[in-house]
């Protein structure tokens, strides 16, 4: 063997070993960071936000459903439970689970961490949808009061979270729970989502596969115990009520509901035309700005121009001026074809 | 000062008498005046014909990324020239922006000129119309007048400058035309003797003029003196969190240059 | 007072109670108030021609210049041009200007020194090092920068940088980068310190980490001569003659690609691990086609990039000079400080096709890319001590200026395989000084700072690493 040869063997074992210890996802130090991870605080924390939702949405809390819900023995519920009463964050006896005033502000601080923390995320970066509340669920026992503020008053003080829920205020205010369940809509009558319910997970993930999202128009079809048939902006769609369940409506706030098909701004042929009727709500913070910056406006005139080597990003012709947008945000520009208006 | 011949060796116009271009030379200036507009419009373009100075220019979007500052003397005056990154809105949070944002909402300048482009008046009025909320000392300079004839659009300056309410002047910077006139209504707007009517919004939805009147009312009676209260009412409900701190210690009105960052030049050059 | 405070309170609190009530879409009727006043005003003060078509010609234009099939190739054919323009273009010049002020100021100096009796340290130091370095950076740098850049800002001025990012997207998205990343690095081609400030304009914190990151991919001002002085000396003379022109332009061409794509692999291995993330949303205006005026851009360009690369020779390339006069000259136990590194070194850098002065030379270049080839050829004249007229090494004379280069770098044992890795090497190092300053002032982060000065190094190591043992694998 001559010594290129056995060099050129050691390079190679060397590139793998740093690909085994860096290699996204599955690479050792991934793992390594995600094994550690769950503590007390942890606990504590998540039992009070869980306690507060309960109460925020009027359903029972028991020891069983708190173990339930965070993942532990019954054994270790009843621990944290007593601990939160030690605390003075929680009011305890045999039926109920209440908290008290502190345990209250306590688990809205939470809650601001975590609502604000999504918001951030959706807004500012472009991690996945699915991933926003695993980051958050960890941020929210990590950040200080004042790293808190900050990053709310960079993202310009949000008041809803990416799912339609309000976002406590610093000094803990909330407003008070509005909307219904999807599965309790009487067919035939008109909704806007208001709020995903991001937890348990599974199902979330379900109800983000379906392209639902909140500020999406429902109008329900029929409601039953199998199954929940609703349209959402014009496409037919099919839930358990079980999944139904985890979404809440509220009225329509716009003037005019929008009914029938739309299209799409990415379904334009170059050559075509069509006029702008809305902005889908999934794209939000910066991006929906910059978009309506642009020009890009219901009753805005828009023409596909230019298709790039892929067929993406394409060139749109917009208020006379040439603009070039990637699919994922064309395919949530909702617009009507120009020949089918007349 | 005998560098300006020199500085100005492109320039087709010498003959605009009473201009002097005084490079970096800022000493001592009497006015500001801020350079605002979309992006890849010509300021920077605007600002060389004026300060004799060498920012770059390209025609792509995003070309100036920070503030640079000249000067120049008309009729006696010297005038500070700060040229700024393009922006499409000033009610955008992003951060590419935020220069040119904090410099046009925070910056006080005498006279804020947006140059915008000919082609494409009506994408360009969005920025118009937002600055004209906050100051009513603007000038329009309507550039790229050249393509625009080359292209064959006719844009009527006198029409846009009666709905405006403030003056337009038809120019083609890099040719230096229209170049006097801009400087005749710069000064004129920086002194004070010509005074313009800006034409403002008005918003069609009930739900948010409602908000916008009740919290309009409550700053006045807090900030009697506050001249636009509009705009801080639409601040507040976009979150904005210099408005929020200015409203809670009380300084609204002086919310300024302290949220200027200080000028960075480019480490490169 | 208190009253007071409390008024401004519930200003705030009844504007949060408002938000809540308005609801998430009260920008977007904003918005569409705006543009409605917009279009009435529009409507009456703007007039279009009655020929349907405005723009037709860009229309045309930009149909031709993305294309699926014509797209590309016009791309690298235009960049090609650009660089061919460059080599055949700078030639002349060089040799002119390395006659002048290497083969005949630098003696006359000499000269003059010895009549005047300056000690010969300080001559050295000054003459030798500080003069001799700056003419190597003016003479070899400055022609082909000075015409490279005109020719690229024409390119810029007409409109064209915009399509190049538009062509690109669909890599940098598949990457997870942002569209707007192409422009950068179209900047970052002129100096990787303007590129990273230029990142400014990608408004996703995440991608515009990583574009300055790879930022340092896209050769810059200082590297550019490098490449195209190399490739003309081991690859053009390779080929015929004829043929030599074309060649060395498309090795260039290649590297800058190269460059391209290590950027891409970096983006999306970054991406996936450290910044982790899909490709935002991006929105890029093409502005119309603006033909540029011709002479006056070449003229204004060309000065400015003059003005630049005397600037920075005189602020980088004399203290550098100094430096390398004084480890060349300086001697332990007999021997320079030079040979002493470079003796140690040499076995390592062997493994990399590389050599010590190599090595020696990218560390007394870290203020300044243009002086590394300055730097090597003034240590390799030092290490071989090839004499010339007067004392002292870390001088050159009497070689012809045009093949100067190749002479003392072959004489110095470089070989096709050390002139490919140092190109790849030149494509893959730390960024300059001024650079890492400007990413730490951009990021205000040690740890990003520290991530773009060393990925760059390990891909390069990486990189030469496994070309030379493949090479001698092959050729052996
Ligand atoms: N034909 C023509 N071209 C012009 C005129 N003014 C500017 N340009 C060109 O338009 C392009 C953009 O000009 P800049 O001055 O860089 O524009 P900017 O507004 O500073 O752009 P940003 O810094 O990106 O916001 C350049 O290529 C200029 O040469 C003009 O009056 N006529
Ligand atoms: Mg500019």
């Amino acid at each position: 063997m001559n010594e290129a040869m056995l060099l050129l063997f050691i390079g190679i074992l060397f590139l793998l070993f740093i690909a085994i210890l860096f290699y996204p996802e599955k690479g050792l130090l991934e793992i390594f960071k995600k094994s550690r991870y769950a503590n007390q605080k942890v606990l504590l924390e998540d039992a009070l936000k869980f306690l507060y939702d309960c109460e925020y949405n009027n359903i029972p809390c028991t020891l069983n459903s708190i173990a339930g819900n965070l993942n532990i023995s019954a054994d270790t519920a009843a621990e944290i439970v007593s601990k939160l009463q030690n605390m003075g964050l929680l009011n305890a006896n045999r039926d109920f689970l209440l908290l008290t005033s502190e345990g209250k502000s306590y688990a809205l601080r939470i809650i601001r961490v975590h609502r604000l923390y999504e918001k951030f995320l959706a807004d500012e970066t472009s991690m996945n949808e699915k991933e926003w509340h695993k980051a958050a669920e960890e941020v929210e026992h990590k950040l200080s009061d004042e790293e808190v503020n900050k990053l709310a008053a960079q993202i310009g003080n949000p008041v809803f979270d990416p799912h339609g829920d309000p976002i406590p205020t610093s000094k803990g205010e909330i407003p008070e729970k509005a909307g219904k369940h999807l599965n309790e809509m009487e067919p035939g009558e008109m909704a806007t989502i208001i709020h995903i319910e991001d937890e348990p997970h599974t199902i979330y993930s379900q109800i983000v596969a379906e392209g639902l999202y909140a500020g999406m128009q429902v109008r329900m079809i029929e409601s039953n115990e199998k199954r929940v048939k609703f349209e959402a902006n014009g496409e037919e769609c099919i839930l358990s009520p079980l999944i139904a369940k985890s979404i809440t409506v509220g009225p329509i706030k716009l003037e005019k509901p929008v009914e029938g098909k739309l299209k799409t701004l990415s379904s334009l042929k170059v050559g075509e035309k069509g006029i702008v009727l809305g902005i889908a709500k999934s794209l939000r913070g910066q991006q929906r700005r910059r978009l309506m910056d642009l020009g890009i406006v219901p009753g805005t005139e828009i023409e596909a121009e230019l298709e790039s080597i892929s067929g993406d990003p394409v060139a749109y012709r917009v208020r006379g001026t040439t603009v070039a947008l990637r699919k994922n945000q064309s395919e949530k520009i909702y617009l009507v074809k120009e020949e089918e208006k007349n | 000062m005998n560098k300006i011949s020199e500085n100005c060796i492109n320039c087709p116009a010498h003959n605009i008498s009473n201009l002097k271009k005084l490079g970096i030379d800022m000493s001592s200036f009497d006015y500001v005046v801020a350079l605002a507009g979309n992006p890849n419009t010509g300021k920077s373009t605007v600002f060389n014909y004026l300060t004799g100075l060498k920012q770059h220019t390209g025609n792509w979007p995003g070309k100036t990324v920070t503030r640079a500052e000249g000067a120049f003397e008309y009729n006696g005056k010297k005038f500070k020239l700060v040229d700024l990154p393009g922006t499409y809105s000033l009610l955008s949070t992003s951060v590419d922006e935020e220069v040119a944002r904090d410099f046009i909402l925070f910056g006080q300048p005498d006279v804020t000129v947006i140059v915008i482009d000919a082609t494409r008046v009506e994408r360009n009025l969005n920025l118009v119309l937002q600055i004209l909320e906050i100051t009513d000392r603007v000038v329009i300079c309507l550039n790229l007048i050249d393509e625009a004839r080359r292209n064959q659009i006719e844009v009527d300056h006198r029409t846009l400058s009666k709905e405006l309410g403030v003056p337009v002047i038809p120019a083609s910077a890099r040719q230096g035309e229209g170049m006097d006139e801009l400087l005749k209504y710069i000064y004129e707007v920086a002194v004070g003797s010509y005074i313009c009517k800006p034409n403002r919004l008005r918003s069609r939805s009930k739900e948010l003029n409602e908000a916008i009147e009740k919290l309009t009312e409550m700053i006045k009676e807090v900030f009697p003196n506050l001249p636009n209260t509009r705009w801080v009412a639409l601040r507040l409900l976009e979150g904005d969190q210099n408005i929020i701190d200015a409203v809670r210690n009380g300084e609204l009105g002086n919310i300024n240059l302290s949220k200027i960052v200080e000028i960075e030049k480019e480490a490169a050059y | 007072m208190n009253e007071m405070m409390n008024k401004r309170e519930s200003i705030i609190a009844e504007a949060n109670r408002l938000r809540w009530e308005l609801g998430e879409n009260f920008h977007d009727t904003l918005m569409q108030n705006i543009y409605e006043h917009a279009t009435e005003i529009e409507k009456k003060a703007v007039k279009y021609p009655d020929a349907k078509e405005v723009f037709s010609f860009d229309r045309t234009l930009d149909k031709i210049l993305t294309s699926k099939f014509l797209g590309f190739p016009i791309m690298f054919l235009m960049l090609g041009v650009v660089f061919w323009l460059t080599i055949q273009g700078a030639n002349y010049p060089s040799g002119l200007l390395s006659n002048l002020l290497v083969d005949t100021i630098h003696p006359a100096l000499k000269t003059f020194a010895l009549n005047f009796d300056l000690p010969w340290w300080l001559s050295g130091v000054l003459i030798d090092g500080a003069y001799l370095a700056m003419a190597w950076v003016v003479s070899v740098m400055l022609p082909p920068m000075a015409i490279f850049f005109p020719l690229y800002t024409l390119l810029e001025d007409f409109g064209y940088l915009p399509r190049v990012a538009f062509n690109l997207d669909p890599l940098y998205k598949k990457v997870g980068a942002h569209g707007r990343q192409a422009l950068t690095m179209a900047m970052g081609f002129g100096c990787n310190a303007a590129g990273v400030i230029a990142t400014r304009v990608i408004d996703s914190p995440r991608e515009r980490l990583i574009a300055i990151i790879t930022n340092n991919f896209s050769l810059c001002n200082g590297r550019w001569p490098t490449q195209i002085l190399i490739a003309t000396v081991f690859i053009g003379s390779a080929v015929p003659a004829y043929l030599a022109g074309i060649v060395s332009a498309a090795a260039v061409v290649f590297i800058a690609l190269l460059g391209i794509a290590f950027s891409l692999i970096v983006s999306w291995f970054l991406s996936r691990t450290l910044l982790k993330g899909e490709a935002s949303a991006f929105s890029l205006e093409l502005p119309p086609y603006r033909p540029p005026r011709i002479f006056q851009t070449l003229y204004t360009s060309l000065i400015d990039r003059t003005i630049f690369v005397l600037w920075r020779a005189v602020v980088f390339a004399i203290p550098a000079g100094m430096l390398i006069w004084l480890v060349a000259n300086v001697s332990i136990d007999g021997i320079s400080i030079a040979n002493h590194f470079i003796q140690y070194v040499n076995p390592i850098a062997f493994v990399f096709g590389l050599n010590g002065v190599i090595f020696l030379a990218y560390i007394i270049a870290i203020p300044a890319n243009e002086i590394v080839i300055p730097t090597i050829l003034m240590l390799t004249v030092a290490n071989l001590g090839i004499q010339g007229v007067g004392a002292g090494s870390g001088v050159m004379f009497e070689l012809e200026s045009a093949s100067d280069v190749a002479t003392i770098l072959q004489s110095g044992g470089w070989t096709l395989l050390t002139a490919i890795n140092l190109m790849l090497f030149s494509l893959l190092h730390n960024p300059c000084s001024t650079t890492i300053f400007t990413i730490y002032k951009e990021t205000k982060s040690w740890k990003w700072t520290l991530v773009s000065t060393f990925l760059p190094i390990a891909m390069g190591l990486t990189v030469t690493f496994f070309v030379t043992q493949i090479w001698r694998l092959l050729t052996n």
